[in-house]
């Protein structure tokens, strides 16, 4: 009990630290994933175009500025090229269609006018060249019949029309799920590196040199007192990710509310206890106020950047993620991107989901023992 | 001289110091290297693999048939598809429910698509089916009229010309944003070194004040010497980053010095400025300087390009004050522009808001007189 009371009294010192870095990190996970929704997952099928359009609005041009709003987003931007090109590079728009001047009367007279694009050859580009390279393919053949411009432009409308029917199988609604494992896989590093600095900086007040002493003449035997201290910081650490499960009901309550939102949570609790442990083996080793700050940025950082939680899994490459293999931050995010794929939950579908679970115990146990090894060859020492 | 000569090795000295201004930019570079280096070719269009019910109704449909066949053709360079002619709908329900596929045709009368969920590969799987369908269509009219009319020969040719810009390559504003953070962080070497002269700040600042050197002299002294250090940890992080991390900066290489330069020196000017300005420890004015770079660095999209477009977007000014902005703006001009004109504007930002910083800085420091430390 004392050993939990002088802890409560070092995090009440330390609370505007806590405060601050804990909202600065939500702020942050909050606007990522406001921001990055639409640029991350690739669910997005209408891709964003940009019409410039010099020409009167008939005929083909109408035509083609139609079939652009109806399948696509038309993205309004003042008609400055360098607001276009930075747009474009910034991925706002995918793709430019500039309609020279006297394009409809041109096509109508079999010039064949040019047509500039501009495309960032992504996903979304490629699929408006189709769009586009479908729609003039169209109105090329047509155009070799001889027909008038509204005929013309009758006829491709109602080829165009022509639509295959479309079955989704599955009854996921992947949007919300996409959310929550965005959100879940970035609070992998919020988690990690607040808990970490805070459990490293508590740790420090415990080792000054004189307390340290005193614990170490004192009768508590050096595992309870290590367990102790330990769970004193998985208290914290709870309290910490309660509020990012909190914070996850507001934002993504959608999916939070389902089965899958159950899995999110168990997965995430068992990556804070995980995180807990390592900050604890972490807090163990440094003995310089100074060099927690450097050393909480390379761990969270390179977990986050190594494992996934900034990045998806899928894009990294092999290399990077079989680094991340060590790390558990890797075996959390893996989980989360299993929930987000499960239909079925029973418990031949959830296997995989608890060996990652199982993982990241054997992390926590690994951490613990670790932590123990050195704390009893440090009092030797001391 | 002296005091230059100190400052240098002050400096060197200083663990936590030397961590964040040279360590930590090179670490950060290498965790971008290994989460970016395959971002852009993943969204780049790949080959989709589908499935087709091979029975029937498909063969007779002549139509989707050849078309398909056509679009899955290896060797055309207009490979779309890689399509997988199974017997029965379970097995290609059995592909899909796998993740092998991304949807597969079958037909009922009309062709129906079936897919997982939405996506982009289902819409393009949906755009050619259409595409296909529409071509039926189009023998069907063309068979009606063409007695009508008679034909006449067109270039079905679609004339679309491409004039994008060439580097498109947007995860390098990742970098261009690290550079900036790296500039600023000199800030840390500037503020540490002009705190080691202040008498409210340490004995040695004390022993200094007494002595009878310019406190000018002193305070270049100083500056000088941090600004050495911060291009040497300037260095590091290109020569690391061109030869270690292959990153291509585009080929204006004496531009790309003269913006870093300058960033550094603005770093060093807001480094003395926060010096100066706050009398408060060390710590915590280290804590300002970071608080401060980071942010910026944040506004200006290391955490997330998007963001740097939102702001420049949306509220401009911000990103117009925010030094670490218009770096990287500055290094996205030399990139991705072929005129000078924004990068020019840039630099010229940067040394106005430095000497602004400086002008500050020596007000403060002027004329500073101790009753008692």
């Amino acid at each position: 009990m004392t050993i939990f009371k002088t802890f409560l009294k070092i995090l009440n010192k330390y609370k505007l630290t806590v405060i601050l870095y804990s909202s600065i990190l939500i702020a942050f996970a909050v606007f990522n994933m406001k921001t990055n929704d639409t640029s991350v997952s690739f669910v997005a099928s209408k891709p964003d175009v940009l019409i410039v359009n010099n020409d009167k609005l008939e005929g083909i041009t109408k035509l083609l500025i139609d079939y652009f709003s109806k399948n696509s987003n038309i993205i309004e931007i003042e008609a400055e090229e360098e607001a276009i090109d930075d747009a474009l590079f910034y991925r706002d728009v995918n793709y430019v269609i500039y309609i020279p001047k006297n394009y409809n009367d041109d096509f109508l007279n079999h010039k064949n006018p040019e047509i500039n694009i501009k495309s960032t050859k992504d996903y979304q580009a490629s699929l408006a060249e189709l769009m586009l390279e479908k729609t003039l393919n169209i109105a090329n053949t047509y155009n070799s019949l001889r027909f008038t411009q509204e005929e013309l432009v009758n006829v491709i409308n109602e080829t165009l029309n022509a639509e295959s029917n479309i079955e989704i199988t599955s009854t996921l609604d992947s949007g919300s799920l996409n959310e929550a494992t965005y959100y879940f896989n970035f609070s992998s590093y919020a988690l990690m590196a607040g808990a970490i600095q805070v459990i490293c900086l508590i740790l420090l007040s415990f080792r000054q040199i004189n307390i340290k002493k005193r614990t170490i003449i004192s009768s508590i035997d050096y595992k309870k007192y290590n367990r102790v201290l330990i769970l004193s910081n998985a208290l914290f650490s709870i309290v910490l990710w309660l509020v990012y499960i909190i914070i996850s009901f507001i934002l993504v309550n959608k999916a939070m509310m389902t089965l899958h939102g159950v899995l999110y949570i168990v997965n995430s609790l068992l990556f804070t206890l995980v995180t807990v442990t390592l900050a604890f083996l972490i807090g163990n080793l440094v003995n310089d106020k100074n060099a927690i700050n450097g050393i909480v940025n390379c761990v969270a950082l390179g977990s986050a950047f190594l494992c996934g939680a900034f990045v998806p899994q899928e894009i990294l490459p092999t290399s990077v993620l079989g680094i991340a293999h060590v790390l558990p931050t890797y075996w959390f995010i893996k989980n989360n991107e299993l929930v987000k794929g499960l239909e079925v939950i029973n418990l031949n579908t959830l296997k995989p989901y608890l060996i990652n679970l199982g993982v990241l115990i054997i992390f926590m146990i690994i951490f613990v023992v670790i932590t123990n090894m050195l704390s009893k060859k440090k009092q030797t020492i001391a | 001289m002296h005091n230059f000569k100190y400052t240098l090795k002050t400096i060197f000295k200083n663990k936590a110091l030397i961590f964040w201004t040279f360590a930590f930019p090179l670490i950060l570079a290498t965790f971008f290297n290994m989460a970016f280096s395959d971002i852009e070719e993943s969204e780049k269009l790949k080959i989709i693999d589908i499935a087709i019910i091979n029975d029937n109704s498909f063969n007779n449909n002549l139509t989707l048939k050849e078309g398909f066949k056509a679009l899955s053709n290896k060797d055309s360079e207009e490979q779309l598809f890689n399509i997988t002619y199974v017997d029965c709908e379970e097995e290609a329900k059995s592909l899909l429910e796998k993740d092998s596929i991304s949807g597969y045709i079958k037909i009922d009368n009309e062709p129906i698509v079936v897919v997982k969920s939405n996506g982009i590969n289902e819409t393009i799987i949906k755009h050619v089916t259409d595409l296909l369908l529409a071509q039926e269509k189009i023998s069907i009219i063309f068979s009606s009229v063409e007695g009508m009319y008679g034909l006449k020969e067109e270039n079905t040719n679609t004339n679309i010309k491409d004039v994008s810009r060439s580097n498109l390559s947007y995860t390098i504003i990742e970098y261009y944003s690290l550079i900036a953070m790296t500039c600023l962080y000199g800030g840390i070497i500037g503020m540490y070194s002009i705190n080691r002269t202040l008498p409210n700040m340490n004995s040695v600042g004390k022993r200094i004040g007494v002595s009878p050197e310019k406190k000018g002299s002193i305070i270049l002294g100083s500056a000088i010497a941090s600004f050495i250090v911060e291009l040497i940890g300037l260095l590091l992080l290109f020569l690391y980053t061109i030869f270690v991390l292959k990153i291509d900066y585009g080929s204006n290489v004496f531009f790309i010095i003269i913006l870093s330069c300058v960033g550094s020196f603005t770093g060093l000017s807001l480094g003395i400025f926060v010096a100066s300005i706050f009398k408060t420890n060390e710590n915590n004015k280290l804590g300002i300087i970071i608080a401060v770079t980071m942010f910026g660095c944040f506004l200006s999209g290391m955490m997330g390009i998007t963001m740097k477009y939102v702001i420049d977007k949306n509220i401009p000014i911000i990103n117009k004050l925010n030094p670490a902005a218009i770096i990287t703006d500055g290094f996205y001009a030399l990139y991705y522009y072929d005129t000078l004109d924004r990068y020019i504007f840039n630099v010229v930002s940067l040394i106005i808001i430095s000497i602004i910083f400086l002008l500050i800085s020596t007000v403060a420091l002027r004329r500073n007189k101790y009753d008692n430390i």
